[in-house]
């Protein structure tokens, strides 16, 4: 009798815990409290807070009960984002939810999507400097896209070991994008350059809304296949928004399909941060390059759109640039707050949607990109 | 290995270059397109229109010389007699399109006007149409007849 208690003991989470348990049950709280408390992306910090959680109870190896464990019910669900199910159901979402018309009234601004991709590369080379392997490198450098989904995908297919830093770190970044940009952008940019009013873009037909995503598929898939199960869902959802006779499936997409997503992909996110895994110096590394990406991107979107106002007769303002990190819509949600902190009168979120949603494009590309260089 | 040695033996001076170019690649690509498809789209509208005016030029060059002398005797511009305010009113416009730049679109052309502080913008546009100054392209845009421009005269009475 008694040595069955002990044995029952033995097992409980309070005997096996040690120091790096506590730690990262710390950070899950700490995630939970910026969600709630905070607003900071609650629907993606409350799963993953609390997957960091169910995590990092310590549990007897055996049981079938981690989620790195055959046959235990986590790593059931884990599968959904080793093999890129996940993200791929949630950029259609995106894709349902997304309305590129200010993009298409104003293709000029997509260049801000592009150039604000500079941060992914930058970081890559920042990460093979530090010493990870390419394919580690690719997919730490594919936070500054600043796009969980895509971040999840690419380290899924390159270095599955690595998804949990790289996926919290790309997360809680994206959380930060109003603390992290501002800085930068008022670093950046002068005040005259801030009280730049855009132009009202055209009106867009509901044709072009219609031939929009078939065209954009075909031209990015053809010149990065790779970037096919991201940008291929991306673009069906935005069909199914426009097509209007498919507004059925177009609600489920971008209601109960990304809403369940988002709930097992961030639960198990978090689940796959145990502490024996996460806390390593890696993780460190990763997490101060995840941020020199996210600010890379933002000053080289700033920086461009200075550049483009060198050419361009009717000027752009800069701060559209730092909308090119995908986080969407927090970074032009960021752009609309800034310009207004100078000028309230001034609304730039319409505008800085464009490069806002051609990022998200940008960092699938970039993505494809990457996996297709390391394969 | 660390630091630029990693990166040169792991070919990311390459791959960096070349993974930013197609990115900028292929957002360039996109955006020309997607800059171009109102433009396709409106051609697609009004496809019969476009059908008619190669019927058209087709017809007259199976009519032969006596035709295209009567087809060139119909494009004559009749002489056009404007109100002195309008003539004015068609001389500021006209520096108005200049500016624009052929094809403009209607709206930019009222707009610009109204910014200038026109006299009667939008009535004076219509009469401008109504006399075929300004002309359509039939792909959405308008163009300055320079013919009936030069064609105008003014009333003696006036």
């Amino acid at each position: 009798m008694a040595d069955l208690l002990v044995q029952f003991l033995q097992n409980t989470g309070y005997y096996m815990a040690d120091y790096r348990h506590c730690i990262m049950i710390i950070v899950g709280c700490v995630f939970i409290y910026l969600g709630i408390a905070k607003h900071y992306e609650p629907l993606l910090l409350v799963p993953i807070g609390f997957g960091i959680l169910v995590g990092n109870v310590p549990v007897f190896k055996g049981l079938g009960l981690s989620i790195y464990e055959d046959n235990s019910v986590l790593s059931y669900l884990y599968f959904g984002v080793t093999k890129g199910i996940y993200p791929s159901l949630i950029f259609m979402g995106i894709g349902a939810l997304t309305d590129f018309s200010t993009m298409i009234a104003r293709p000029v601004l997509m260049l801000l999507g592009a150039a604000a991709q500079m941060g992914i590369f930058i970081t890559f080379l920042g990460a093979l400097a530090l010493g990870f392997d390419p394919k580690e490198a690719a997919s730490i450098g594919i936070i500054g896209g600043a796009d969980g989904p895509t971040a999840i995908f690419l380290s899924a297919k390159l270095a599955p070991a690595l998804i949990g830093p790289i996926a919290v770190a790309a997360y809680s970044y994206m959380a930060l994008v109003p603390v992290i940009q501002p800085p930068i952008m008022k670093l950046l940019t002068t005040r005259k350059e801030r009280l730049i009013r855009m132009e009202d873009p055209r009106e867009v037909s509901k044709q072009e809304k219609m031939v929009f995503p078939v065209i954009a598929f075909l031209l990015c898939c053809f010149l990065a296949p790779a970037a096919l199960p991201l940008l291929g869902m991306l673009f069906f959802g935005n069909l199914l928004k426009e097509a209007v006779v498919t507004e059925r499936l177009a609600e489920a997409a971008r209601r109960p399909v990304i809403d369940s997503v988002t709930i097992l992909l961030g639960l198990t996110v978090g689940a796959s941060t145990q502490a024996d895994r996460f806390l390593k110096p890696e993780s460190i590394e990763i997490f101060i390059l995840g941020a020199l990406s996210f600010c890379v991107a933002t000053a080289s979107g700033l920086i461009f759109a200075k550049i483009m106002n060198l050419f361009l007769r009717q000027k752009i303002n800069p701060l559209l640039g730092a909308a090119g990190v995908s986080a969407v819509p927090d970074s032009a949600r960021v752009v609309q707050m800034v310009g207004q902190a100078e000028d309230p009168t001034n609304f730039l979120l319409m505008h800085a949607m464009a490069p806002n949603v051609s990022g998200v494009i940008g960092s699938a590309i970039g993505a494809g990109v990457l996996w297709s260089f390391m394969v | 290995m660390n630091g630029l040695d990693a990166i040169s033996a792991n070919n990311g001076w390459n791959i960096a270059a070349l993974g930013i170019t197609i990115v900028f690649t292929g957002l360039v690509l996109l955006s020309l397109a997607i800059s171009q498809l109102h433009k396709i789209l409106t051609l697609w509208e009004t496809k019969h229109l476009f059908y008619e005016q190669v019927k058209e030029v087709w017809q007259k060059k199976r009519t032969g010389v006596a035709d295209d002398d009567r087809f060139l005797a119909e494009e004559q511009p009749p002489e056009v007699v404007l109100p002195k305010s309008l003539k004015k009113s068609a001389d500021q416009f006209n520096i108005l399109v200049l500016h624009l730049g052929e094809p403009f679109p209607l709206p930019k052309l009222l707009e610009l006007a109204i910014k200038r502080g026109l006299d009667r913008p939008h009535s004076t546009l219509n009469h401008l149409i109504q006399t075929k100054l300004i002309v359509p392209d039939k792909l959405g845009f308008f163009h300055w007849n320079e013919k009936v421009y030069n064609c105008i005269s003014e009333p003696e009475d006036e």
